[in-house]
């Protein structure tokens, strides 16, 4: 099984140990991965904000650069949905005849990481190792954009040593909101403090979701107040096959 | 905006301009794939007619045919109250003695609001949601009568009792020109969500149900079909 | 009682309005308070009805063939109420509509008028309106007594009133009905204002309504409610004057059976209202005898003509997406600046403003998407809120002043980045160099200036790592891969 790892700008950028543990882990599941280097952005920044035209720019390099992928794999569902549900309509926009098609031919073979390990790859046991508490955030675009639905909880609860403990208002939103989080910095954490607060309640030592979107919003506040609880994501755990080596975590 | 053109004209002219452009080209047909009917027996639309009421806090008197008379009186007498208003076409058997009766043909409103109580029949139920329907005619009164009165005695037979509201619809062969869907007694929850009940409309519903023939499915067809 | 403007021409942006919500407890605990009651009865309701997702899908739907021939709809419906005794007018805008009203109101010699709860009739700031023309319009519906004896403003489109807590409601009653010893036992504030409105029912001979649904096939009005104070507007005056936005029309009597099964469920958490009112026209001998619908257009038609907006005006107003929203639940509906909060409001207030005002309304979203899962006629809100924000951007490409605006400044040079490789790993090496300045030995931030300070705010950021993840994988050997 081949696959191209789209890493997505934030995490190169910011969560490079995300990618890593991707890496880890896909290749120790038997997958063959290539890495585009010309790869930037996939635009949900940009097309959330209303950079209409900045964000198709970036989606027509994106449908070029993967013509030939056997699979594109993305640790982060925001991405996925951007592609999913917006793509379409830029398509549809500004796209010329050919590169429609060739993002007709595309769609079906981009996945969301968790999506790919259980549907693609039929896998739910990943062989991983993780003895420490956790509770899942269920991130929104995976949620309701993707329906990942319980692919995540059924890898997760795979995992040996791990404890899962359910969240409270599970499927709230953090607040994170891309330039929400920025324009609307105020009621982004006051939606932020009611998610602090489920977190917490759980006691659990590791916080996980599909996003380091969500996770780098609802860590940065857990840091800021030296609480018990860190944010981790989910390749990162399903990387994980003995105590030391939860890179990026320890 | 131009003083020649008239807004209705202005607009009728918009919406025809803007529903040109933008409509999709296969003009959307209404889906109906939700449950038309339900699939419960006489007995069990009946028992979950109750039920809903009860729910609402209305209180249910159920009884045979040849009972009703003298649960109307049993609940008329519980009421504690002594005048009542009525459509002219309510059965006269059930004025009974000892009340106070006002016929309603054309009482003014002080009239009325004089009354401590109204009785009525219904058009239909519905079970689902526990729904008493008035169409206001000669034996339900207008639509005053059943508003100003504290007490509402609402006498249904089991027969007018369909499942879901849309065999309600479908028993609608004539659309009424007025239609009151009673739920339950008046209730608000605006202060700090706490459920009130009664602010205005009758505080008290009282419901005889009556365990007459139950309506057939041919009924219900025969409406559909119209 | 409060310096609320609902005025989306002069209210102030979103993240300003908000703040002095935020930074009030009892209002936040208020709000969600009220949203987890009927959010919770809502979903229980929901689950018990096992052909919910069909019925969303025929409402919708239902909608949509209104819209698609919205002006025929309107034609036959006027046609049948005349037919039945109605008189029928068309209000262009706002202040027409006003002057329909109070011109009907002037015939009648009218001092007062009694009004059913009708966001419409705050949409075009009818009650200002009516005073200065010398009219007095009394609210009957208990939340909007409150707020009208309060001199508030409603903060949500079902119950208005949810962010007055009973203590509030119990001082203004007092105060403004004599009531010096009145407890604040909501069932006692409930029969004060049974009194109060009591006589007013009896003797003010006009009424305002708005309408749920207008049916074209029979020229019938439809209105649900739960206190019964709109069968008291209904039926005892003489005249009665309803007001409605074009898009309330449906084509059949019979699409009744969909619409009131979803929107009891969705607005209070019910199976049924209390009440439903359904008339049309004038019915001999049985409540008003002259009946005035005033058709109001207000930007309708112009959001009618656009492709991915247009499903704005299938909303029922039942409020659902905001009982679910994570924003609204933070803020309440005054922040909104407008009688339309939540996410309802954020597409609908800015596209009725023709984007002049309230442009920073298609932003006070996170994009999470409950509101379309709740909707139940399935409005894609956030797909909406997308195509606004590139409707304000594009106004904003047009200005100078977006110079001198750090957001929009930044996106552009993020773009530039993006669409190249090599732009993309400068930017993420001199990110690294520039941001070490802020970096503390424990290798994160926790404070930055400018847009970044907004983060910092109330949140670390963890210092950008020494190699980036394309960095890392160059190094890695290469066989096999």
């Amino acid at each position: 099984m081949r696959a191209s790892l789209f890493i997505t700008c934030y995490n190169d950028t910011l969560f490079p140990e995300t990618g890593r543990a991707a890496v880890r882990l896909l290749e120790r599941l038997g997958v063959t991965l290539d890495f585009h280097p010309k790869q930037t952005c996939c635009g949900q920044m940009h097309a959330n904000t209303g950079f209409r035209s900045e964000a198709y720019a970036q989606a027509n390099r994106f449908v070029r650069m993967y013509q030939d992928a056997e699979a594109v794999v993305i640790p982060s569902s925001s991405c996925v949905a951007m592609v999913r549900d917006q793509y379409p309509g830029l398509m549809q926009e500004l796209g010329t005849p050919k590169l429609q098609e060739q993002f007709r031919s595309l769609l079906p073979r981009v996945y969301e990481l968790s999506e790919f390990i259980t549907d693609k790859l039929g896998i739910e046991d990943v062989g991983a190792y993780f003895p420490h508490t956790v509770t899942y955030h269920a991130s929104c675009h995976g949620l309701r954009g993707l329906h990942v639905g319980d692919r995540p909880m059924r890898l997760l609860s795979k995992v040996k040593g791990l404890e899962l403990i359910p969240l409270e208002n599970v499927d709230r939103c953090c607040g994170f909101g891309g330039t929400f989080s920025i324009k609307n910095a105020e009621v982004s954490s006051a939606m932020l403090s009611g998610k602090l607060r489920d977190v917490l309640s759980t006691r659990a030592e590791y916080c996980t979701a599909l996003d380091n979107s969500c996770l780098m919003h609802i860590g940065g506040a857990l840091h800021r107040e030296f609480a018990g609880t860190r944010t981790v994501h989910i390749a990162q755990i399903l990387a994980s096959t003995d105590a030391t080596s939860a890179e990026g975590v320890a | 905006m131009s003083t020649l053109l008239s807004s209705r004209t202005l607009i009728l002219d918009r919406l025809r301009t803007a529903t040109t452009e933008a409509t999709p080209q296969e003009p959307p047909k209404s889906l109906r794939q939700y449950l038309r009917s339900g699939n419960l027996s006489a007995v069990e639309r009946t028992q979950l007619m109750a039920e809903r009421l009860r729910e609402y806090d209305a209180e249910v008197l159920e009884c045979e045919p040849q009972h009703q008379l003298d649960a109307i009186a049993d609940r008329l007498r519980a009421s504690k109250r002594l005048r009542f208003v009525v459509p002219p076409g309510l059965t006269s058997s059930w004025l009974l003695a000892g009340f106070d009766w006002k016929v309603d043909n054309g009482l003014a409103h002080d009239a009325i609001e004089q009354c401590d109580g109204v009785v009525t029949e219904a058009f239909a139920g519905v079970a689902d949601s526990g729904t008493i329907v008035l169409h206001h005619s000669a034996t339900e009164g207008r639509r005053v009568i059943s508003l100003l009165p504290d007490f509402h005695l609402c006498v249904l037979r089991a027969s007018q009792i369909v499942a879901t509201l849309p065999e309600y619809f479908d028993l609608c062969t004539r659309i009424p020109p007025i239609a009151t869907y009673i739920s339950g007694p008046s209730a608000t929850a605006d202060i700090e969500m706490t459920r009130i009940k009664g602010v205005h409309g009758p505080r008290f519903l009282n419901v005889i149900l009556v365990h007459d023939e139950a309506i057939t499915n041919t009924a219900i067809a025969q409406g559909r079909s119209r | 009682m409060s310096q609320v403007i609902l005025d989306p021409r002069v209210a102030p942006p979103f993240p300003k309005a908000a703040l002095p919500v935020l930074r009030n407890p009892q209002l936040r605990k208020n709000v969600a308070h009220a949203t987890d009651v009927i959010q919770a009865k809502r979903a229980r309701l929901v689950a018990e009805k096992t052909d919910w997702q069909e019925l969303r899908t025929a409402a919708a739907s239902i909608k949509d063939e209104a819209l698609a021939n919205l002006d025929g709809y309107l034609q036959q419906f006027e046609e049948r109420c005349v037919a039945a005794g109605g008189v029928v007018h068309w209000a262009w805008d706002a202040a027409e509509a006003r002057r329909i009203i109070i011109d009907i109101l002037r015939e009648e010699q009218a001092s007062d008028v009694i009004k059913i709860k009708t966001m419409t009739s705050g949409e075009i700031e009818l009650n200002p309106a009516l005073a200065a023309a010398g009219i007095e319009a009394i609210e009957t519906d208990l939340a909007e007594l409150i707020l009208q004896l309060g001199q508030d403003e409603p903060s949500h489109i079902v119950v208005p009133a949810l962010h007055v807590s009973r203590s509030q409601v119990r001082e203004i009653f007092a105060r403004k009905m004599g009531l010096e010893n009145l407890s604040d036992d909501p069932q006692t504030l409930a029969a004060a204002a049974r009194t109060f409105l009591r006589k007013k029912f009896l003797s003010v001979p006009t009424a305002i309504s708005g309408a749920n649904f207008l049916v074209a096939e029979t020229g019938s009005v439809a209105v649900v409610e739960s206190e019964g104070n709109g069968r008291m507007c209904l039926t005892l005056p003489r005249t009665l004057i309803t007001l409605a936005g074009i898009e309330k029309v449906i084509p059949r009597f019979k699409d009744l059976e969909v619409m009131l099964q979803i929107l009891a469920r969705s607005a209070t958490g019910e199976r049924m209202n209390p009440y439903t009112s359904v008339w049309s026209g004038v019915a001999p001998g049985d409540g008003p005898q002259k009946f005035h619908v005033v058709l109001l257009d207000n930007g309708r038609s112009a959001i009618l003509g656009k492709h991915t907006e247009r499903q704005t005006l299938r909303c029922i107003r039942c409020a659902a997406c905001l009982n679910t929203c994570p924003v609204y639940r933070q803020t309440g509906g005054h922040a909104y600046g407008s009688v339309y909060g939540g996410p309802i409001g954020a597409i609908l207030t800015p596209q009725l403003q023709r984007l002049e005002h309230a442009q920073s309304l298609p932003y006070a979203s996170s994009l999470c998407g409950a509101c379309y899962e709740v909707c139940p006629v399935k409005i894609n809100i956030p797909e909406i809120l997308i195509e606004l924000r590139a409707q304000v951007v594009n106004k904003e490409r047009k200005k100078v002043a977006r110079f001198a605006d750090p957001m929009y400044l930044g996106m552009r040079a993020a773009n530039w980045f993006f669409t190249d490789s090599r732009r993309f790993r400068f930017a993420q090496k001199w990110a690294r160099i520039g941001l070490r300045l802020f970096t503390g030995k424990d290798g994160w931030i926790h404070s930055l200036p400018s847009l970044g300070a907004k983060w910092t705010m109330t949140r670390d950021l963890r210092g950008l790592p020494q190699q980036t993840f394309r960095e890392w994988w160059a190094e890695q050997p290469k066989e096999g891969r």
